[in-house]
């Protein structure tokens, strides 16, 4: 309610203020781990969405306060991908579908995420679908989804 | 005519034969058998330290899962020797994790490592009478990523302990008698509870004084910040300070800075060391291998410097690894990109500062060759230890190489 009464050039600041100072994922998705993200991909038949940041990463804030904010891209990120965070300097470990363990910053190796952050779909497997490199707008995510949705339902056609 | 074709020789013979390398590798020797089905090895403790050397031996740590889980083994060999011991099984029951090594007088050996969230530490005698010391757990709490130096018999292990919502590093000095360690000392090295995230430890003695490195979160962004002990052995440490840069410039409406991980240290020279860490300052390049010289007579570190070369700035650098002599004799080795798989590649410090950089024969071309560690023996041989690989994700070899010092 009180929201609806704040002048609209007030927003983005308490939306500054509401969001962690450094960039983690962003609030309000259903982020997991990388390796839970693939076992619930697996079970639920949805490709994965997988953000890789950094802590303290701009880029990652940006794209987080500008375009993760959009109640539009929440929704189709969190109805059609199984989220999963990586922070490509974590020490967390991961098990991954071979068995190995390793660390979330190896993870990031092994995807190449030299720069963050870095955001890629991918099957139930973990195999790359589709990349996208640096700071995004809330349409570059649309489309990005766009994209991906009409080439998951034309596999789908008999 | 002869100076055209002086540079064609010249530009087409490798790498390694014009850098005038210091040490001539010996083909590269897998440390232990393959075991049947899979098995992945690591090399990924705190601070580097997966191989000591000994007076009579170099003596290897690592983590492989060859039985389906995650454990601990030690493998040793005589200087001289062509292969080494059949691996000892160092870890207990659980997932063991992170194993760090190093080297103590009359050829022992202390080991430390991750288990059950806590951090163990086993003593290992090698030589005529091989022996085992008993696991001992010298974390409080929970506590992971743990690191280890010594000197003759006085060993430190520091590793990152849970403080409610953070890690903070903890130092803890031992006497070791026989293959026990006689607990001397137990501190935090930074004496200010924890604001954010202190991880992955690394530490070196110089002048006996204990000089510690580790990533900091607490500007919100990974920094490497070091403290020395006050006095040899007090466990009393200087205000922590932040040893790699800010680069200048740089103040982007977003974030907080720019990313750096995994430091290694080492001892250089009599009353030097030098920090190595991955350093994500040049930030559309990823990471590249920085370091800065700590100078035991101010007790502090000096300015950074870019360890690799320019040639690897648009490849991916990782994994630094450290090893430095009491004559000043410093090199770094880390896992590079640049020549489109991952090679092992070394730099040496040089009176102009860096060397060019020089892919280890050995250890470069096919495969993917990571993971280094590195250390030297006390006649300035430099043995090294690494993983490979055949393909991303692939399976493992452990593998080692000895480089015979060539020019002293």
């Amino acid at each position: 309610m009180m929201l609806k009464r704040l002048p609209a050039c007030l927003l983005p600041i308490l939306l500054t203020l509401l969001n962690p100072l450094w960039a983690d994922a962003p609030d309000g998705y259903p982020f997991l781990p990388f390796d839970e993200a693939m076992n619930q991909s697996q079970a639920e038949g949805k490709p994965m969405f997988v953000y890789f940041g950094r802590y303290g990463c701009g880029y990652c804030e940006k794209t987080n306060r500008e375009a993760f904010v959009d109640p539009e891209v929440k929704r189709r990120y969190t109805d059609h991908y199984v989220l999963a965070y990586v922070d490509a300097e974590s020490g967390r470990r991961l098990r991954l579908p071979s068995g190995e363990r390793i660390p979330e910053r190896e993870l990031g190796t092994r995807y190449n995420a030299l720069v963050t952050p870095i955001f890629t779909f991918m099957n139930a497997e973990g195999d790359p679908l589709y990349r996208m490199v640096g700071v995004q707008r809330i349409e570059d995510l649309i489309e990005a989804d766009d994209k991906i949705q009409a080439s998951l339902s034309q596999a789908e056609r008999p | 005519m002869m100076r055209v074709l002086g540079v064609l020789v010249l530009t087409c013979l490798p790498l390694q034969t014009v850098l005038a390398a210091g040490w001539s590798f010996d083909k590269a020797i897998e440390v232990t058998p393959q075991p049947a089905g899979k098995v992945f090895h690591h090399l990924d403790g705190a601070g580097r330290r997966n191989i000591a050397a000994g007076d009579k031996g170099v003596a290897l740590a690592w983590e492989d899962d060859r039985d389906g889980t995650p454990r601990i083994y030690f493998a040793y060999k005589a200087y001289g020797g062509d292969r080494f011991t059949t691996e000892q099984r160092i870890s207990g029951e659980e997932e063991a994790y992170e194993p760090g090594l190093t080297a103590l007088s009359d050829e022992r050996f202390a080991l430390v490592w991750e288990e059950q969230g806590a951090i163990w530490l086993r003593l290992v005698r090698f030589g005529d009478s091989p022996a085992l010391g008993p696991r001992i757990r010298i974390s409080h709490e929970q506590g992971a990523q743990a690191t280890l130096t010594s000197e003759g018999d006085r060993l430190f292990v520091l590793w990152s302990e849970r403080e409610g919502r953070y890690g903070r590093i903890r130092s803890r000095s031992f006497r070791v008698q026989g293959l026990d360690p006689l607990p001397q000392s137990d501190c935090p090295v930074d004496a200010a509870a924890p604001t954010d995230e202190q991880l992955y430890p690394a530490a070196t003695l110089v002048r006996g004084r204990l000089v510690v490195a580790w990533e900091d979160r607490r500007p919100k962004h990974t920094i490497i910040m070091a403290a020395a002990e006050k006095a040899p052995g007090a466990c009393l440490f200087s205000e922590p300070a932040r040893i790699s840069e800010k680069p200048e410039g740089r103040n982007l409406p977003y974030g907080t800075g720019h990313g750096v991980s995994r430091v290694a240290i080492d001892c250089v020279g009599e009353d030097k060391a030098f920090a190595a860490w991955a350093d994500k300052r040049s930030f559309r390049n990823g990471y590249d291998i920085w370091g800065a010289y700590y100078d035991d007579d101010s007790r502090s570190f000096g300015k950074n410097e870019r360890v690799q070369d320019d040639f690897g700035g648009l490849s991916k650098q990782r994994h630094a690894a450290v090893a430095g002599l009491a004559d000043g004799e410093l090199v770094v080795a880390w896992d590079d990109e640049r020549e489109g798989n991952t090679d092992l590649m070394l730099s040496w410090r040089e009176m102009e500062g860096w060397s060019d950089d020089w892919p280890l024969p050995v250890a470069s071309g096919s495969g993917l060759q990571g993971s280094p560690s590195i250390v030297f023996d006390h006649a300035g041989n430099l043995h090294a230890t690494w993983v490979e690989r055949q393909a991303a994700g692939g399976t493992t070899r452990l593998l080692y190489a000895f480089g015979r010092v060539e020019k002293r």
